[in-house]
């Protein structure tokens, strides 16, 4: 039967082509537009860490001015001070903690015709790369002794390590990096976080680094500052070591804790260290720190851009005036087909056939649709990404889930543009259009 | 086979109520041809939609090959509409999308048949009104005429109880609704039973039993040869 | 107009068809007047001046890297070599690039001490000539001396003596006096530090385009010792395409352990600075053609085949005396109120979406001009769509009623 469905809603297509195309050629349109913001905004709003993204959590503490909060209303800095840093990374009550920092240096490679390069920096402890599932093309992270002396080891990017060192295994090898002599304790596969959560401070979407440093250098080799460096008052004293001591913040910090448990326990530990550092002076704001899981965490930065945002809503109405164009032209056009229906009423068809009939019409309209709209919605991210360029980089593109999805709006979409005509057209009365005028 | 007693059919709109039938009670036996005339508005299309399961009525006993039609539901009506009941239009009713085979095969694609045997039935229909060499033709190439004589094959390819034709040759002109009624004749005459409702009383004439509806009642019934059918007082 | 009656009348029989038009005259009305409301508050940011010469200025990095690499002597050399080149007007090295977003903010008090309000600015380290590289002009006052400009590094904390402000943040300042009374001034830095107002300037944008002080610059006569160094270059008018290549020629030749980065002009700081808000207005305008002419489309769609419907209905009334312009009138009005009905909603929808997103979005409010604006438009759209089919349906001949039809 649904073969016969087919047959006659082919037939029924084929004799207004021009109006068949406008139908379909509305839902594609309308598809269109939906995916390519949806995908945006679900890249954008997509779990860079799904296996581990309730169990990492950003930790914050409000070191500032007794006068006025960070931020209204009394929310704590977006990052820390090194002294704070530091302290929760050595007194390390949790498993793993890592803290972070951007930094920048000229990398020189050794060989004919090399040109020096700046580099993005990473400063970060060990913990890092475990935290974070950073994949490992050769070698490994670097000693525990690395992260409290500050050996000069360094883990390159696999793209770092192309220019460097044209791909081979580096490990053990030399980088000449700010002047000084690294050694290649690890090189990285291919790694891309959208969004790279660790740090959002300077965008969700950046690039990652080039190379990771122990975060100690900071410290040693007085690397400079990177990213967003806030102060509430001036460092006091002179050299770059009073920066380190101030209330500046420029430092993020990340913790793994298992369960809640732990969880508790962390925070417990953050408000003794603060109580701690009040007897010395520092932290004259009432106790307010947080731990924010990785989701938690990229809403409260709004990673999610508010024109994505709009935009998707915009293209989901465009695509609602798509289909109240095809429920009308459905309309119209089924209303035209009162004859027929009538008819094979008459001669037995039961409503529900009659439905499945009218059904399999709306359906191949809906596919259509739904075909055209993923042709479209991959034009419209080719469009966005030449609009927006390097902001949107692999941010624009389909994927297998997104399909999934783009196909289950065509459907829905075409059956609630059917809906409605259909269960007009099959209500008629059987007896009613058999008599001609 | 085909039997109403007492049937009652009101109209209401919100002003008034309207009696389409009155206590309408008719009998048509197998083989029979028979012919219902009437003024407009006499209730005959009435009588028509509800003989052929198109319309309920409110009141009254319709039983069709044995069976009480009164309490059944829209598929058991569906399925008897298809098993029992030929139908043939003044407007003809094919669908202009599809071509003779297909108008043909409409009410056959609601039945459990084989491909093989929708076919033959097909084939052997429109053989039997004389368009078998026109099966991939549109109904818009065809003539008036021709195109009542599909709906007629349509009719027939279910191998019904019998046909209902609503003013057959209402919308041909007099040499053509002569060949269709001749059509008609011949069918009825190699056993299929007729029910033709028309205005035109020449043709009336031509059916065995003619009956006159006025006011949703039967007024009148002239018998022709030969006497098959029986009138309930 | 006498026909409003029975059109209506015959409307209401087919309400559904009608008020799905409504509904989508109505939804696309809802999207057009926001969209446009965006593009056009879009426009306005972009429209903004920086107070700079962009056709003429760029900017290039360099960045030391020989353990020997001598900062003030390379960035001194450097700034003497290429006010030379003949296609330069100036240079200056600076901290930050207007539009580029990042660079420095501090806060500016008019009383010392801690906890006093503070006003924030962007800061702009220059030398004498960065008024000149800059393209902003003094309205009050005089600029650095050369004596005056000096080097500060990362660890420096105090601050030179004279600055230099824009007049918005000089009025955020005073707001009661007049530049010239400005002048002279003193304000204070990190709380305490005391500066002095040595000059007024007309409009410099802060290096954040999104920033709610953008007005807010102020220039401090210093030079930054640093290996990352970068030079705001500003060529003679028409002459920047050889500036660049003049300017990377002469610093890529020296040889003092330095690299040299990325030329970009102000131009293109400007388009990636606006980039996400040319590209929104992009979209939305292909959004709102898209649509129009989905809607038009649509309505051409019905209205030919309800015309289509009533051929037999149109050639009796032709038959019986309508003129052609009468059939054109009757399909004409029948548009008109179905369209009026969708704008009525449409203006509904519009506020409603508006607040929506003022709310959620804090987007701008909407200026009630654009309504009345779109009302026309989607009337206009309207009888456009219609026009063709209704011109058509006046074609029909008047014969059709006599002849008889099955379908």
């Amino acid at each position: 039967m649904w073969l016969y469905y087919t047959r006659l809603a082919w037939l029924s297509l084929k004799r207004h082509p021009l109006l068949s195309l406008l139908m379909s050629g509305a839902i594609a349109l309308g598809i269109g537009a939906a995916m390519t913001t949806i995908t945006i905004n679900y890249l954008m709003s997509a779990d860079p860490i799904p296996e581990k993204s309730d169990r990492l959590f950003y930790v914050q503490l409000d070191n500032w001015s007794p006068n006025e909060p960070y931020d209204e209303p009394n929310e704590p800095p977006d990052q820390l001070t090194y002294t704070d840093a530091t302290a929760l990374k050595a007194q390390a009550p949790a498993q793993l903690q890592t803290a972070l920092a951007q930094s920048g240096g000229v990398i020189e490679p050794q060989g004919l015709g090399k040109e020096p390069f700046l580099a993005r920096l990473r400063l970060t402890h060990n913990d890092f790369f475990t935290m974070f599932n950073a994949p490992f093309l050769y070698g490994q992270g670097w000693s525990d002794s690395a992260d409290e002396t500050g050996d000069r080891s360094i883990v390159l990017s696999k793209s770092a390590n192309e220019e460097i060192f044209a791909g081979e295994n580096s490990v053990g090898r030399t980088v000449r990096l700010e002047g000084k002599e690294f050694r290649v304790v690890g090189v990285l596969d291919e790694w891309v976080l959208k969004p790279r959560f660790y740090d959002v401070t300077t965008g969700a979407f950046n690039e990652m680094e080039d190379a990771y440093l122990p975060f100690k250098l900071k410290e040693t080799m007085e690397l400079p500052n990177s990213g967003n460096t806030n102060c509430w008052k001036m460092p006091e004293g002179e050299g770059f070591k009073s920066f380190l001591t101030s209330e500046c913040v420029n430092f993020q910090f990340w913790v793994q804790l298992d369960s809640a448990q732990e969880k508790q326990e962390y925070m417990s530990f953050l408000n003794a260290y603060v109580e701690e550092q009040k007897k010395l002076g520092r932290f004259p704001r009432p106790l307010n720190n947080r731990l924010t899981d990785v989701m938690g965490w990229m809403e409260h930065e709004n990673v999610v851009d508010d024109d994505a945002e709009v935009m998707m809503y915009l293209s989901l109405m465009f695509l609602a005036v798509c289909l109240l164009n095809t429920i009308g032209l459905l309309l119209t056009k089924f209303s035209f087909k009162t004859g027929e229906i009538a008819l094979r009423r008459a001669v037995g068809a039961t409503r529900m056939q009659l439905y499945q009939q009218q059904l399999v019409e709306t359906v191949f309209i809906g596919v259509a649709g739904g075909i055209g709209g993923l042709i479209l919605a991959a034009l419209g991210l080719l469009g966005i990404e030449y609009l927006y360029g390097d902001q949107v980089k692999d941010l624009a593109s389909l994927n297998l889930p997104l399909l999934g999805i783009g196909i289950l709006l065509a459907i829905i979409s075409s059956v609630l543009a059917g809906a409605y005509p259909t269960w007009r057209t099959c209500r008629i009365p059987p007896a009613s259009q058999l008599k001609s005028e | 086979m085909l039997v109403m007693n007492n049937i009652t059919k009101v109209f209401r709109t919100e002003t008034v109520e309207t009696h389409a039938l009155k206590q309408f009670s008719l009998t048509v036996n197998e083989g029979d041809f028979v012919a219902v005339t009437g003024p407009s508005g006499s209730g005959k299309t009435t009588f028509l939609n509800i003989a052929g399961l198109l319309e309920s009525f409110d009141d009254g006993e319709y039983t069709l090959d044995g069976r009480s039609v009164k309490n059944l539901n829209d598929k058991q009506l569906s399925q008897l509409r298809n098993e029992k009941i030929g139908f043939i239009f003044q407007s003809f009713n094919l669908i202009p999308d599809l071509n003779l085979f297909d108008n043909v095969d409409v009410p056959l694609r609601y039945r459990k048949l084989s491909k093989a045997e929708r076919k033959e039935r097909i084939e052997h229909s429109l053989d039997v009104v004389g368009l078998a060499n026109r099966m991939r033709h549109l109904p818009s190439q065809l003539s008036g005429g021709q195109q009542q004589r599909v709906a007629i094959a349509r009719a027939l390819a279910g191998n019904p109880l019998f046909l209902l034709a609503d003013e057959p040759t209402g919308n041909l002109d007099s040499k053509m609704a002569d060949s269709v009624m001749s059509l008609l004749e011949e069918i009825n005459q190699s056993g299929t039973t007729i029910v033709m409702v028309t205005h035109d009383l020449s043709q009336a004439e031509r059916a065995h039993r003619h009956i006159q509806v006025l006011d949703g009642q039967v007024t009148e019934q002239k018998r022709g040869a030969p006497e098959l059918a029986t009138v309930n007082a | 107009m006498s026909q409003i009656g029975p059109i209506f009348r015959a409307l209401m029989r087919n309400k559904v068809g009608a008020l799905l038009i409504a509904l989508q005259v109505a939804v696309t009305m809802v999207i057009i007047v926001n969209a446009i409301h965006l593009i056009n508050a879009r426009g306005d940011l972009m429209g903004r001046s920086s107070g700079l010469d962009e056709a003429n200025q760029f900017y290039v990095t360099s960045v030391g890297y020989a353990n020997d690499f001598d900062a003030p002597y390379v960035i001194d050399t450097d700034l003497d070599g290429i006010r030379q080149l003949p296609s330069v007007d100036d240079a200056v090295q600076i901290n930050a690039i207007p539009m580029s977003n990042g660079g420095w903010s501090m806060g500016l008090q008019t009383k010392a001490g801690e906890g006093e309000n503070s006003v924030p600015t962007a800061l702009y380290m220059t030398d004498e000539h960065g008024l000149n590289t800059l393209d902003v002009e003094l309205i009050a006052g005089e600029n650095f001396k050369a004596t005056e400009i000096s080097y500060r590094d990362r660890n420096t904390r105090d601050w030179p003596q004279s600055v230099i402000l824009t007049e918005a943040l000089a009025k955020s300042l005073f707001p009661d006096l007049s530049p010239t009374e400005i002048v002279g001034q003193t304000v204070y830095i990190q709380s305490n530090e005391p500066l002095t107002i040595i000059g007024i300037m007309d409009h410099l944008q802060a290096p954040w385009t999104g920033w709610t002080t953008v007005n807010h610059s102020m220039l401090v006569p210093n030079k930054f010792d640093s290996p990352y160094s970068r030079y705001l270059v500003r060529a003679k008018p028409g002459q920047r395409e050889q500036a660049i290549e003049q300017v990377e020629q002469f610093m890529k030749q020296r040889e003092v352990g330095r690299m040299v980065r990325e030329t970009e002009t102000m131009t293109q700081v400007r388009m990636d600075s606006y980039r996400g808000d040319s590209a929104l207005q992009a979209i939305l305008w292909t959004i709102i053609v898209v649509l129009c002419i989905i809607t038009a489309l649509g309505i051409v769609g019905l209205v030919s085949f309800s015309i289509n419907r009533r051929r037999r209905q149109i050639g009796t009334r032709r038959a019986l005396g309508a003129q052609k312009a009468d059939i054109m009138s009757y399909f004409l009005t029948e548009n008109v109120m179905i369209t009026s009905v969708g704008v009525l909603l449409g203006i509904a929808g519009s506020i409603a979406l508006n607040m929506w997103l003022v709310s959620s979005f804090n987007l701008p409010r909407l200026s009630y001009i654009y309504l009345p604006i779109a009302m026309i438009a989607m009337w206009a759209i309207g009888l456009f769509a219609v026009w063709g089919p209704a011109l058509r349906a006046a074609q029909i001949s008047p014969a059709i009623a006599t002849r008889n039809v099955y379908h």
